[in-house]
């Protein structure tokens, strides 16, 4: 269905709209002020742009209009057809063609001024330069007037047409005008096509759906035809013999032989045989309507041989309806649908698409193999049951209704012993135990269990007694020794590697000084020649306080009034506190293991040496160390924005 | 007379029960909805055992059985084991059996004459299978799955397959088995007829989703309800 849905054509308008609407959108979307003061390069590019928007805007709304209507060598030949009927094939491709030259035109007139705008030297020339470009482009879209006019007609009747499926399952209802066709339409679908007691009620083609074997049908109702060349036809019957020529249904061909339509059976049957031709290969029925005012068997006998003589040679099924009485209508439409589905399934079958589907079609019938007889096992109470039926009021109580009755799901817990088998009914709830004289209950399921555990021992105790287990355990190869002495061997040397291991652990995460670089460090400094001279001194008796007394930096002595200040209240700090401290009067913790009892203290510096561990022995920067992330912000290094050329911000 | 039913929201009916021509295992379940679909159904003509196996609910999947027998698999306890005893009548043998694929309602498919098994169950499994069950058995695969029990339900009178096996396989596979055969779906379009199908002589189970033109199909194939396999073809047919 959606392969011909003409209803989302967007609407064409009229070539001063069409004006309106581009022109109205390139004063929108382009810059709008300029100044004679500005560069010329800059005045260029501004109408240079405003000309170019106006071509850019033109292409893309004629390109969509040419996209959208249809083209007649794309689409089915039935739509193709109805369109050149019902619009004029020429006149359809002429003025789409026109769009297209004009479309065209548009795009060398931007192109030519975009040229010429780039030698304008003045804001006034470069202005007459665009007027004249976006002037000429309105001359070649006011040129084109009719082509769009007709297009926007052409628009609104293809959006009306009915959404035919030309690939679908049809019935294709034609005859002379008059004879009961519409009527037909409105008894087996529900599509209310209007009936009227005259010719040509019906003028274009009318769709309607309808079911059958659950498939969805299509009826296509035409306007009647009169028997006449086709060259003389006009454009409705013409739309009748479209539908005839390229639509594979089933055909209808309605007869009035109460010549109540106001045409003769002869005329009639020289329609019919005028226009057989579009009907080969096609299911074909004769329907002799309003059967409730003459029968063809009240027909004078010429004109039966008529109706006997299509019958015959054409294969044409001839069927009797009466849309006023409903006499026949459902057989008729039945038959047709009938036939219609053996041939298409018949056409299918023979078509590459059945080979994805056809092992779902295949029923395999066994071939027998043997005589065995392998009959159903179905037991004779099932024979002419009904299906379980809930509302029925004698129906079998159901383990669900005690379920509703007993307090619903979640509640209720299934007996499941309810519907054991024994030969005492009472039995079923008797409790048996898991397990017995140390046996379980399953071992007692196979009848045979003892017998077969005596011939296991017996088969066991002859083994034994044959030597069987004996010889087996003796055998110990040199091979296995040696493997043992390698095996213990590689545990020794493992916990030799073990412990070598720990004995470097025992350094902890403190940074090893390779000799070399101390002895290079100490060059200028070495601190076991001061140590030793030091030793040296002492050793003869000197005082050695001064030797270092003046490079080390003196510290404040935190203790000079120790002792005697006694008199001074105490203040409750903790006993670790030094008293020193402990006088103080700020007293900073150690924000990092306050509120933790001294062995969590403990546990938090061992984590934390151990999670320093690696980044100091590859002197790797903590989040601690100074870094700048971003040298030269850009927002505090660059100026007021202009107009708005930059794409940073 | 095919039925559909759905166990806690699942459409895959086959997984939670298993049904042959003498008696029908039902998982146990939060409502007793489910049981009672079949037990309205069957329920004064065969047994429905409520049963777990091995704890668990999938009892269709991982049992096996027609109207002479019964196979569970090793991980069966013995009190299930006890209650099944108890629970079916005294012609149906009940065999647990140690094999490695122990998802026995999976590996292998069986009417009350016939089983398809996996390539890979052992012999040993298959003896037991054909003691036990009183069956031949063939080593089969169906549209290439080695899953037999899966991709088909059987009965004694029709078979419903994969929808991909091929024309060669339905007719090899139907005169195996000696019952009329069609390549089919179940459960609006889903392949494993297995798990949305069960089936015996005179009744069929299907998943809740399964559509009208597949029911239409199982009640011929399996001939319920008086209804011939041929119509099948000609009713498939119609709607190409």
């Amino acid at each position: 269905m959606a392969l011909y849905n003409f209803k989302r054509i967007q609407p064409v308008p009229a070539a001063n709209d069409f004006l309106d609407i581009v022109l109205s959108r390139t004063q929108r979307k382009t810059p709008t002020v300029i100044h004679k003061n500005y560069k010329i390069g800059r005045i260029r590019q501004f109408y240079m742009r405003k000309v170019k928007f106006t071509q850019d805007t033109f292409e893309e709304k004629l390109k969509a209009m040419l996209e959208e209507f249809p083209k007649l060598d794309d689409i089915h030949p039935f739509y193709a057809d109805l369109m050149n009927v019902l619009y004029d094939k020429d006149h359809y491709k002429l003025a789409l063609g026109q769009i297209n030259t004009a479309r065209h035109l548009i795009d060398q007139v931007a192109k030519e001024y975009v040229r010429l705008l780039k030698f304008g030297d003045s804001l006034y020339r470069c202005k007459q330069l665009k007027k004249a470009a976006l002037g000429r482009m309105a001359t070649i879209m006011k040129r084109q007037k009719d082509s769009l006019a007709y297009l926007e007609q052409v628009r609104q009747h293809l959006s009306r047409l009915p959404s035919i499926d030309p690939n679908t399952r049809t019935l294709l209802v034609c005859g002379y005008p008059n004879v009961g066709k519409s009527s037909f339409m409105n008894k087996v679908t529900r599509a209310d096509v209007d009936v009227q007691p005259y010719a040509f009620t019906t003028k274009s083609l009318f769709v309607g759906h309808m079911d059958y074997k659950y498939l969805r049908w299509q009826v296509i109702d035409t306007p009647g035809i009169l028997d006449h060349p086709l060259e003389q036809m006009n454009t409705i019957e013409m739309q009748s013999v479209t539908a005839l020529a390229h639509l594979r249904a089933c055909i209808l061909f309605f007869m009035d032989l109460s010549e109540h339509c106001g045409y003769s059976v002869e005329d009639q049957i020289k329609l019919y045989h005028n226009i057989k031709p579009l009907f080969t290969n096609k299911p074909t029925f004769i329907i002799i309507n309003k059967i409730d005012i003459v029968r063809p068997e009240d027909l004078p006998v010429e004109q039966q041989d008529m109706l006997k003589e299509i019958a015959e040679k054409d294969g044409a099924q001839i069927i009797q309806l009466s849309c006023f009485t409903d006499e026949g209508v459902m057989d008729a439409r039945n038959t047709a649908c009938e036939k219609l589905l053996t041939a298409r399934v018949e056409v299918k079958l023979k078509g590459q698409k059945i080979n994805d589907v056809i092992n779902k079609l295949h029923l395999a019938e066994p071939q027998a193999r043997d005589n065995v007889a392998r009959p159903p096992i179905i037991p004779e109470e099932v024979k002419g049951r009904s299906l379980f039926n809930l509302n029925d009021p004698n129906r079998r109580k159901l383990e669900r209704d005690l379920e509703a009755e007993n307090g619903g799901p979640g509640v209720y817990s299934v007996d499941l012993n309810k519907l054991y088998i024994f030969k005492d009914p009472e039995w079923r709830y008797d409790s048996i135990p898991e397990i017995i004289d140390g046996r379980n209950v399953a071992d007692f399921i196979d009848p045979d269990i003892q017998e077969k555990l005596d011939l296991l021992e017996r088969e066991e105790e002859r083994l034994e007694t044959e030597g069987f287990y004996d010889s087996t355990e003796e055998i110990v190869d040199s091979e296995d020794e040696a493997l043992r002495d390698l095996a213990t061997e590689i545990r020794e040397k493992k916990k030799f590697i073990i412990q070598a291991h720990r004995s470097k652990k025992m350094m902890k995460n403190r940074p090893i000084l390779p000799r070399t670089v101390k002895t290079k460090s100490n060059k200028f400094f070495n601190l076991s020649l001061w140590r030793k001279w030091k030793k040296q001194l002492g050793k003869l008796g000197l005082d050695t306080s001064a030797v270092r007394a003046r490079s080390l930096t003196r510290k404040r002595k935190r203790n000079d009034n120790d002792g005697d200040d006694s008199e001074q209240m105490d203040i409750d700090l903790p006993p670790n506190v030094l008293k020193s401290r402990r006088l103080g009067v700020s007293v900073s913790r150690d924000r990092s293991v306050a509120g933790l009892a001294v062995g969590q203290q403990k546990q938090t510096t061992k984590y934390r040496k151990f999670a320093q561990r690696r980044p100091n022995q590859f002197a790797k920067a903590g989040e601690a160390d100074r870094s700048i992330q971003v040298k030269r912000p850009k927002h505090l290094f660059s100026k007021k924005s202009g107009i708005g050329k930059r794409d940073w911000r | 007379m095919a039925v559909r039913a759905q166990f806690e929201n699942s459409n895959d009916i086959g997984v939670f029960s298993r049904l042959t021509n003498k008696y029908c295992l039902v998982a146990i379940g939060g409502s007793e909805n489910f049981y009672s679909v079949f037990e309205g159904e069957l329920g004064d003509v065969i047994p429905v055992i409520h049963t777990s196996i091995a704890g668990t609910r999938i009892v269709g999947r991982l049992t096996l059985g027609n109207s002479k027998g019964l196979l569970v698999p090793s991980t069966t306890t013995d009190q299930e084991l006890q209650h099944l005893r108890n629970s079916l009548p005294d012609s149906v043998k009940i065999q647990r059996i140690e094999e490695r694929l122990s998802a026995l309602g999976n590996v292998i498919a069986c009417n009350d004459y016939v089983a398809l098994v996996h390539p890979d169950v052992d012999r040993e499994t298959q003896e037991i299978i054909k003691d036990v069950l009183d069956v031949e058995v063939f080593t089969q695969t169906i549209a290439g799955n080695v899953l037999v029990g899966s991709y088909c339900a059987l009965s004694n009178q029709g078979a419903l397959v994969h929808p991909r096996t091929t024309i060669q396989d339905q007719d090899e596979l139907s005169s195996l088995l000696q019952v009329p055969l069609v390549a089919g779906t179940i459960n609006r379009g889903s392949d494993v007829i297995g798990a949305g199908l069960v089936v015996n002589d005179w009744c069929a189970f299907a998943g809740l989703d399964s559509t009208a033109t597949e029911l239409s199909v199982v009640e011929s194939i399996f001939k319920l309800h008086e209804a011939q396999p041929t119509a099948i073809v000609k009713e498939m047919r119609d709607s190409l």
